[in-house]
């Protein structure tokens, strides 16, 4: 009966003091659906890079053989067998989060033409499956992609082609070390260029058919990573757990994720994230600041109200509950109409993106992931949950001080307060 | 908890003193007062401003503590109670009725006369059979659903005394209680609180400045300095100027 007494009392008083309750519950209501904005957008943004990066690089998952992650070397590589396997087991693992699976044959080396020659990234790819899985096709600039019947085909970026002089067409020797420890050329034509905005990648990484790649290197059927794209990197950890369990017994496969494969970007996303959760921590504090003062304001102003309930036979505790009861109250409507507030607004002015290619000269590139100047935000259930607990641990701990004040009143003064 | 010395008072108290500690000189608002209000009584407790009687009854209605000595309300000592016991006390004892009416502003009338019943854990119907009938009693039907800033000045007073009474408390507390109103009103409300007194046994204390109500009380005493200076029992009780 007095728990039901105090949540009318904390009701009716949220209620009849709507101005300060509407202050109070703004400042709450604004800062959720800052911080629901704001994480949408990062988490928008780091998808994108991350997406970059992995169709760019060895997937959001990569299954090599142990070593190859350190020595990069074809001494380490996946022998037909293991690729078998390594396909096999993400077929029986993964379900609809996987988009796309790919063997790579991947080996440093050196380009040459006549004008001069440089050391690449030479890739072997399957040109069917790479359409699924990169974004190199759609970053042609002349030419085409490489074709499923092509054998002696190279796909070059424009940077490469400008320092060697190469134009559709042309031919030049890509020449690396084999399987066998020999070095072996291997002549290729240009059948496109292709521009990533990356100049590492625009001037460094040859594509060519993986068939080719096999024949030339000495490595029939192998491949050196065999790289899986998800549908959202979201997936990755759980897909990196599954396959690592589903693979726990074979010593030829190694499992890795893309913070593995991608160190820096990972790196660079923690950063990131670290600045936005000290923004996210201010917030906090001046939103906590702003429940805090509104609610003692109305404790301070309210102090012949609580004598009354103390005389009247309510405990000391009980007075406390009615203004922490109001606290909550406010805090949860406030924070279940923050979430609404803050994805309406962000899905009704963003979802197409924010556009922030004002702010860049140029095409920006780290860690092997393009930044798109457009962040179109992405709302993450885990992240909104989070900020709807940190709004509510915030009112809620902001209510607990006024609650204490409440409760502390000496009766008799209290009843001497003008209201 | 002991028992008071006479089991049959309805307030007694034994040197008790109330002293505010204030720089350069404490202050004493009251100064070693022993009394005794016989259940049933209807009691005026007069003075000039200052003179301790809000003290006095904030110390027998538990709101605060004396410095020294003993209070009995009943036959339970508040002295050595705790603040929780205190304030089951005043839920189950005493009724208060205060100068500035002091309704809860966010209940209704019938609301804030329901409180303690409320509290108490008397089920709904019970509650409200008992307020109407009240509220009959003293003037207030039709008004149980307005919200206190929506009454008169006499019209709020007359809740307050509602709320104080309706849970049939053994003593009633009223501070003042006509001081903010005409003397017209002052007039029906102590018609009520008589009434009560008369029918339901009530004893009431009251601190005033009001000659009215010193005319009706069947006691009168006079403090001054924190002290009685005089204590005069009247059997008649005249109806005032």
């Amino acid at each position: 009966m007095r728990a039901f007494v105090i949540l009318r009392l904390a009701l009716r008083s949220v209620g009849r003091n709507a101005r300060r309750s509407v202050l109070t519950a703004a400042a709450m209501v604004l800062g959720l659906a800052l911080l629901i904005f704001s994480r949408s957008l990062a988490d928008g943004g780091h998808e994108q890079w991350i997406d970059s990066a992995v169709t760019l690089g060895a997937g959001h998952v990569a299954i090599q053989a142990p070593g190859y992650l350190e020595s990069a070397s074809l001494d380490h590589r996946l022998d037909a067998a293991s690729v078998d396997r390594a396909v096999a087991a993400v077929r029986a693992t993964l379900g609809a989060e996987l988009a796309a699976v790919a063997p790579r044959l991947a080996v440093e080396g050196l380009a040459s033409a006549p004008a001069s020659a440089l050391p690449v990234r030479i890739e072997g790819v399957d040109p069917e499956l790479e359409v699924a899985f990169s974004n190199m096709p759609s970053r042609l600039t002349e030419g085409r992609y490489l074709a499923p019947d092509d054998r002696l085909s190279a796909f070059v970026g424009v940077e490469l082609a400008r320092r060697l002089d190469l134009e559709v067409g042309s031919r030049f020797v890509l020449t690396a070390q084999s399987s066998a420890g020999d070095i072996q050329g291997q002549l290729v034509r240009v059948t496109g260029l292709f521009r990533t905005g990356i100049p590492e990648v625009d001037e460094g990484l040859v594509h060519i058919p993986i068939e080719t790649a096999r024949t030339w290197l000495g490595t029939p059927g192998e491949a050196t990573t065999v790289a899986l794209l998800l549908s959202s990197s979201r997936f990755s950890d759980a897909a990196v757990a599954r396959l690592r369990s589903a693979t726990a017994e074979d010593a030829g496969l190694r499992v890795l994720g893309w913070q593995e494969t991608s160190p820096e970007l990972h790196d660079a996303i923690v950063i990131d994230d670290v600045g936005d959760y000290i923004f996210h921590g201010i917030l906090f504090a001046i939103v906590a600041l702003a429940i805090l003062n509104s609610i003692m304001m109305s404790v301070l102003g309210r102090r012949r109200e609580f004598g009354i309930l103390q005389a009247m036979g309510l405990t000391r505790a009980q007075t406390g509950w009615v203004v922490f009861g109001e606290g909550l109250f406010l805090t949860f409507a406030s924070g279940l109409v923050g979430v609404v507030v803050g994805m309406l607004f962000t899905w009704g002015f963003f979802r197409n993106g924010l556009d922030f290619s004002a702010f860049m000269e140029n095409d920006m590139a780290f860690s092997g992931a393009i930044i798109d100047p457009v962040i179109v935000p992405e709302f993450h259930v885990r992240q909104i949950v989070l900020s709807l607990y940190s709004i509510l641990l915030i009112g809620t701990l902001a209510s607990i001080y006024p609650a204490l004040r409440a409760s502390r009143f000496d009766v008799a003064e209290a009843m001497k307060f003008d209201q | 908890m002991s028992r008071a010395p006479n089991g049959s008072a309805a307030v007694r108290t034994e040197d008790v003193w109330k002293v505010y500690p204030q720089e350069p000189e404490p202050v004493r608002a009251v100064q070693g007062l022993s009394l005794q209000i016989e259940r049933g009584d209807f009691v005026a407790m007069a003075g000039p401003s200052g003179s301790g009687k809000t003290t006095v009854l904030n110390l027998i209605g538990g709101l605060t503590r004396p410095s020294e000595g003993r209070i009995w309300v009943g036959d339970v000592e508040l002295t050595s109670m705790k603040n929780k016991e205190l304030a089951r006390l005043r839920l189950e004892r005493i009724g208060f009725v205060f100068q500035a009416y002091n309704l809860l502003p966010v209940l209704t009338a019938l609301e804030n006369a329901e409180f303690t019943l409320l509290l108490r854990g008397v089920p709904r119907d019970e509650r409200v059979r008992r307020v109407r009938s009240l509220f009959a009693e003293i003037g207030l039907e039709g008004l149980e659903d307005r919200m206190p800033g929506k009454l008169s000045g006499g019209q709020q007073q007359r809740v307050a005394v509602a709320r104080a009474v309706v849970g049939e408390p053994a003593l009633v507390l009223a501070d003042e209680p006509t001081a903010n109103l005409d003397s017209v009103t002052s007039a029906a409300l102590l018609d009520t609180m008589e009434r009560l007194n008369r029918e339901h046994g009530t004893t009431f204390l009251f601190s005033t400045h009001d000659p009215s109500v010193m005319a009706r009380a069947r006691r009168l005493i006079h403090l001054v300095d924190g002290r009685i200076s005089s204590d005069e029992r009247r059997d008649a009780v005249g109806r005032g100027p």
